[in-house]
C-alpha cells in the first residue's frame, strides 16, 4: 500500500465514519419513538386497546432491530476509524471479533457459520490495522470460495512461542478437507494475501492438519 | 416536590422532542434547545438543574457550550450525549467539569439514574 493508498483509505474512512455517525442518529430517534410508543402503551387500559399484545410484540421486534442496527454501526464506525492511526496497537482478539461481525454476511451467504475463538490473554501488537483486517478478509474468502455449504470458519488469534498468529481454521461437511486445504495456496486470492503480509511484516502458512491459514505477525511494526 | 427541570440539547430535533415526552411521562420538567446559542439562553433564563448535552451540534459544539455553561455556573451538573467511538469526548468533557457521559442511541432507565444522581451530586 502506497501513500496515495494511505490518502484514498483514508478518506474513504472519514466519509464512512461520518455516515456512521448519521445512521446512529437516526436509529436512536427511532429508539426513542418505539420508547414512547412503549410508554404510552403502558399507561393504556387493556380493555380500551384490543390488539395490545400485538402491538407489544411488533415493538419488540422493533427494539431488536434496532439493537441489530447498532451493533452494525458501532462495528463499521471502529472499521471506518482504523486507518486514524498506522501503525498503532491493536488486540488481536478485538480485531478478529471485529472481523468476524463485518465479514458474517459474505459467508451467510455461502450458509457458512463465522466465528471468533477468543485467546485467554490480550494479544497486542503494533501494526497497520486496516492492512492486517484486509489480511484476515482475504483469508476468510480464500476458503469461503473452496468450502461447501453449512462449514464453518474460525479465527483463532494466539500467542505461542513468542510469535503472534491468528490462525484461520475450517471446517467442512465433506471428507474433502485435505483437498481443500491444498487448493488454498494456488487460490488466485493467495498471491494477494502474500502481498499483504509482506507489507505487515509477517508470513503466511497453511497447516494441512491442523485445516488452518496461519498469518504470522511480528508484535511491532514501525513503516 | 418540584419536578425536576432538565434542559435538552440535541441539534436532532425529532429526537430531543420524544425523548423530552418520555421524560415528561416520568414527571421531569423538560426544556429543549436545538442549538449551543438557544441553550445557552434557556440556561441564563430558565435555571434548569441539569443539563443534557449533545457534543456534536454544528455551529458552538457541545464542548463550547459546556465551556461557557461551567463558566457561568461551576456547579451545574451536565450529562454530555456521545457518538460512537467518542469515549475519549466523554472523558475530555469530564475533564471540562461534565458529571457524566451516556452514548447514543441511549437507554431510558440509564438517563434517569444518572440524572438522580447528577442532582444528588450537587453541594
Amino acid at each position: 500500500m502506497g501513500k496515495t493508498d494511505n490518502k484514498e483509505v483514508a478518506f474513504f474512512g472519514k466519509i464512512t465514519a461520518g455516515i456512521t455517525h448519521e445512521i446512529n442518529n437516526v436509529l436512536a430517534t427511532i429508539k426513542e419513538s418505539s420508547g414512547l410508543l412503549e410508554d404510552i402503551l403502558a399507561i393504556t387500559e387493556d380493555d380500551t386497546f384490543p390488539h395490545k399484545d400485538r402491538f407489544k410484540k411488533t415493538l419488540n421486534r422493533i427494539s431488536g432491530q434496532i439493537k441489530r442496527g447498532n451493533d452494525i454501526t458501532n462495528n463499521l464506525n471502529r472499521f471506518a476509524h482504523s486507518p486514524d492511526y498506522s501503525p498503532a496497537s491493536v488486540d488481536l482478539n478485538e480485531v478478529s471479533e471485529q472481523m468476524v461481525l463485518l465479514a458474517s454476511r459474505f459467508a451467510r451467504l455461502k450458509n457458512v457459520i463465522l466465528e471468533a475463538g477468543h485467546y485467554d490473554e490480550s494479544v497486542i501488537i503494533k501494526t497497520h490495522p486496516v492492512a492486517l483486517q484486509m489480511a484476515l478478509f482475504e483469508s476468510i474468502e480464500i476458503i469461503l470460495d473452496l468450502i461447501t455449504s453449512r462449514g464453518k470458519i474460525i479465527l483463532f488469534p494466539r500467542k505461542t512461542d513468542n510469535k503472534y498468529v491468528v490462525g484461520v481454521h475450517f471446517e467442512d461437511t465433506t471428507p474433502d478437507d485435505i483437498v481443500i486445504m491444498q487448493s488454498i495456496s494456488s487460490s488466485d486470492r493467495w498471491e494477494s494475501l502474500q502481498k499483504t503480509m509482506v507489507y505487515l511484516g509477517g508470513t503466511v502458512e497453511t497447516d494441512d492438519s491442523a485445516l488452518e491459514i496461519l498469518l504470522y505477525l511480528p508484535n511491532f511494526i514501525d513503516k | 416536590m418540584d419536578p425536576l427541570k432538565v434542559l435538552l440539547v440535541d441539534d436532532e430535533k425529532e429526537f430531543v422532542t420524544t425523548l423530552a415526552e418520555r421524560l415528561e411521562l416520568r414527571g421531569f420538567q423538560v426544556l429543549i434547545a436545538t442549538d449551543g446559542e438557544e441553550a445557552l439562553r434557556f440556561f441564563d433564563t430558565d435555571l434548569p438543574q441539569v443539563v443534557v448535552l449533545d457534543l456534536m451540534m454544528p455551529g458552538l459544539s457541545g464542548m463550547e457550550v459546556l465551556k461557557r455553561m461551567k463558566a457561568i455556573d461551576f456547579k451545574i451538573p451536565v450529562i454530555l450525549l456521545t457518538g460512537h467511538g467518542a469515549t475519549k469526548d466523554g472523558i475530555r468533557g469530564m475533564q471540562l467539569g461534565a458529571f457524566d457521559y451516556l452514548m447514543k442511541p441511549i437507554d431510558i432507565n440509564e438517563l434517569i439514574s444518572k440524572l438522580d444522581d447528577a442532582v444528588k451530586s450537587v453541594p
